[in-house]
């Protein structure tokens, strides 16, 4: 069996960082708007039936590798150039510790702070808890982005409910973590920090989302050189659109400016990826778009 | 009819969101270490958790819940593997991340000998035999997965390793012969 774990082709962990949590956070938005009722005619393939609940019961916790996608915070729409000053109290206290009952309460207080100054917290309370700060666009700096932990660990988030524009499912925005008292397992967190020109972010939300750069912009429709001349106009540039052709999804540095907007994302600072497509509007679920038909290959740079 | 109380609707969403949240990763790691087409991943995970949305009653609290989820998942990418498979909008954005994120791995040498071996097998015995050494998972939670008794997982698995043993040692027999004179590390493999 040892052979067999040498070939598997990717970790749990590193296939939650294959989609930024602002993707996983879009999922689950748009399954939620589904009737929750099964469909007879959607025809889901699941033909056996499960075993119940009551025969599950036995079976023993599997390791817990709990990801949590990410919710866009309105209170932050200052963006990323507000500075601690306004955001939280003294870089002295980057996270609030409280105990009630059973449980440590954490709170990110200063999401712009040195990551060591919160290690060194966790580490006062003697908690074997890694942190690390990932960019992130405008809208999600000092959220919760992610929760890794040991088997049996039991650190559930802590969302402020009301306080999201969108996100991992609803208005569940992650802002803290609730750690059992005598934790005795080990366990990685990561926040959302600000982005350095140039720096990719590694978790987005909408663009159009309260503090993102599209905020308020009416894109959705519009040919791509249209939306290109509004972004221009906001000083925001487009190094990367996202097509579906037959097949799958492309990605590509240009496509014909008469192409038209779906949606976006946020990418780096002042840079948004365009989900695009030669239709007017995005085709149905499951009729991928004609794109070798009537477009056969993305070519010209758009021009205003 | 009045339409269902809100909080009834929230109450939903939380739960859905948990789930979702605490599986999610372990469901893409899952399907995409079962398909090299990265777009068949996102589809089925997609569709997965439409499947939990939509049937969130049958879901078990805890981390039963994503045995029920590997099983939904289980069954959705068959039928991609039998060309029956569906491209939801749903997924669009999954399947752009997972274009530019995502390459199959490519093996070589003894690795090489070990992909083949493992996908020589019949289906049902890679899976089994993938549940347990890249989920991790025992023979009573596999059992839970593939909806059969706890001992027949404990043969099925004995046959699978049994079988997998023989491919690997055919497949390093089949090499040497082949590239004779060309060493073959094949160092823990005995």
């Amino acid at each position: 069996m040892n052979q067999l774990t040498r070939i598997s082709p990717v970790s749990d962990a590193e296939a939650g960082r294959l989609v930024r949590p602002g993707t996983l956070a879009g999922l689950a938005e748009r399954i939620i708007v589904e009737p929750p009722v099964q469909d007879a005619a959607w025809g889901v393939s699941v033909s056996g039936r499960l075993r119940s609940a009551k025969r599950r019961r036995w079976v023993l916790a599997v390791p817990l590798a709990a990801a949590l996608a990410v919710a866009g915070l309105v209170l932050t729409s200052v963006g990323q150039r507000v500075g601690p000053v306004s955001v939280g109290p003294p870089a002295a206290q980057a996270l609030s510790f409280s105990r009630h009952g059973g449980e440590i309460t954490v709170l990110v207080r200063d999401p712009l702070a040195d990551p060591a100054a919160y290690r060194a917290e966790f580490a006062r309370h003697h908690l074997r808890i890694s942190l690390k700060l990932l960019p992130v666009s405008p809208s999600l700096v000092g959220t919760v982005v992610y929760i890794g932990q040991s088997a049996g660990a039991d650190i559930t988030p802590i969302t402020a409910r009301g306080r999201c524009w969108t996100g991992g499912g609803g208005a569940a925005c992650p802002v803290g973590v609730r750690i059992p008292a005598g934790f005795r397992g080990s366990a990685q967190l990561v926040f959302g920090r600000a982005a350095r020109a140039g720096e990719r972010y590694e978790s987005t939300t909408s663009a159009f989302a309260v503090g993102e750069v599209m905020h308020g912009m009416r894109a959705r429709g519009l040919t791509v050189s249209q939306v290109l001349a509004l972004l221009r106009g906001r000083g925001v540039s487009v190094p990367v659109f996202n097509y579906l052709r037959p097949g799958g999804a492309r990605s590509a540095r240009h496509v014909p400016g008469r192409w038209f907007v779906y949606d976006a994302t946020p990418w780096a600072p002042g840079e948004v990826m365009l989900f695009v497509g030669p239709a007017r509007t995005q085709p149905p679920m499951g009729a991928p778009q004609p794109v070798s038909s009537a477009a056969p290959v993305p070519s010209p740079t758009p021009t205003g | 009819m009045p339409s269902p109380p809100l909080t009834a609707r929230h109450e939903r969403q939380h739960r859905f969101e948990a789930v979702y949240a605490a599986h999610h990763a372990p469901i893409l790691g899952y399907l995409l270490r079962r398909t090299d087409n990265p777009d068949d991943a996102a589809d089925v995970l997609a569709e997965t958790f439409l499947t939990a949305w939509r049937r969130l009653d049958d879901v078990p609290a805890g981390p039963d819940a994503r045995l029920w989820l590997y099983g939904v998942a289980r069954r959705v990418l068959a039928n991609y593997h039998r060309g029956q498979r569906r491209r939801l909008a749903l997924a669009d954005r999954l399947r752009a991340d997972l274009a530019v994120s995502y390459r199959p791995p490519e093996y070589t040498g003894e690795l090489a000998q070990i992909a083949g071996a493992y996908r020589r097998l019949p289906a049902g015995e890679r899976e089994v035999l993938a549940l347990s050494a890249w989920e991790g998972l025992g023979h009573g939670e596999i059992a839970v997965v593939l909806d059969c008794s706890r001992n027949a997982v404990r043969i099925r698995l004995h046959r699978a390793r049994k079988r997998f043993a023989g491919e690997l040692a055919a497949g390093q027999a089949r090499s040497q012969s082949a590239e004779a004179g060309v060493h073959v590390a094949n160092g823990d493999l005995a």
